[in-house]
């Protein structure tokens, strides 16, 4: 199967298992994670709800495929009180 | 007069993300007539996320709207779910409406989770395969239920709710191809027949902000990804006068 150590795999294959894990696996569940094929790896860019989220998306590809190399450039989405509101007459 | 209404849409609440929104959604009372959530509360729908949000988005001195999303029926526990945010005094619309009186007015918000399908002349029809045609019905029953919903409520203002979006304006920023499982022109169609005033959805996390429907309504993704802030806040009001 694409992303066993040996296989080399199609990076297409890679990246869209790696797409729908990162939706399907109950500990990561996440929609919003975009993944780009870059000369020398992977790149997840986007923005979770908790740094935990963003540690254990790290973890799980990581687990899952220990072979592709992974950027990291998830962000944390802010909370805090909006400053302006807009008016809509 | 205005109406003040304050929104945000996948908020994906679990035990990591509890406090992390209180401390601005305490000024609510202060700034907003009511809340309106827009889909996706929890990660996986179970009744355990549901109740964090609960103990963040329960209590707030202002009444809480809600849809559910598509995260919201990810473990098939949608009455466990409803049931805990009706019991933390949060109202979940699914093809209804309610009214709330506000200072500025009487608000109406009519909601539906919705669903994809895609935007005119680039999405699916009700043909072919029985999956096929389940897909596109469950489309046309849920934009269906809006309709119903926002024409039977007695008003000054009327607001549509929905997770899916209801036109692609608001999605710039995803991917073209997945546009129709971001939403569908149903609802916007659902939204044009009835005097609607404003349109929040969430759902599409890498979207934008403002859209408008073919018929001139005004349309908002607010997506917590995608405003940045706990919350997001509108006034509705000349058109009260």
């Amino acid at each position: 199967m694409t992303g066993q150590p040996g296989d080399a795999p199609p990076d297409e294959y890679v990246e869209a298992e790696i797409q729908n894990m990162l939706t399907e696996d109950p500990s990561v569940a996440e929609q919003g994670i975009t993944v780009a094929r870059h000369e020398r790896g992977l790149v997840l860019s986007g923005e979770v709800e908790s740094p935990h989220r963003r540690e254990e998306i790290l973890r799980r590809v990581a687990e899952r495929f220990p072979d592709t190399p992974v950027t990291s450039d998830i962000g944390v989405i802010r909370t805090q009180a909006p400053t302006q509101v807009e008016e809509l007459p | 007069m205005v109406i003040r209404i304050a929104a945000v849409g996948d908020v994906h609440v679990d035990e990591d993300v509890v406090g992390r929104f209180r401390p601005a959604l305490e000024e609510l009372p202060d700034c907003a007539d009511v809340l309106l959530l827009a889909g996706d509360l929890t990660r996986h729908g179970t009744e355990a996320e549901a109740r964090c949000v609960a103990r963040e988005f329960g209590g707030l001195g202002v009444p809480v709207i809600t849809v559910l999303g598509n995260h919201d029926h990810q473990c098939d526990q949608v009455p466990q779910v409803v049931k805990v945010l009706e019991d933390a005094g949060i109202t979940v619309l699914e093809g209804t409406g309610t009214v709330l009186e506000c200072a500025g007015g009487r608000l109406g918000v009519a909601g539906v989770k919705g669903f994809g399908g895609g935007f005119a002349g680039r999405c699916a029809s009700d043909f072919g395969e029985p999956e096929m045609k389940s897909f596109v019905r469950t489309t046309r029953e849920s934009a269906d239920a809006l309709a119903s919903a926002l024409l039977s409520l007695d008003c000054d203002a009327l607001v549509a709710l929905t997770h899916y979006a209801p036109v692609p304006d608001t999605l710039a920023g995803e991917p073209l191809e997945i546009y129709p499982f971001l939403g569908c022109y149903q609802l916007g169609q659902a939204i044009d027949s009835a005097p609607t005033a404003l349109a929040l959805h969430g759902h599409a996390h890498h979207g934008t902000e403002r859209g408008t429907t073919p018929g001139g309504v005004r349309v908002r993704n607010v997506a917590h990804p995608v405003i940045k802030q706990a919350y997001s806040v509108f006034h509705l009001g000349e058109q009260l006068d």
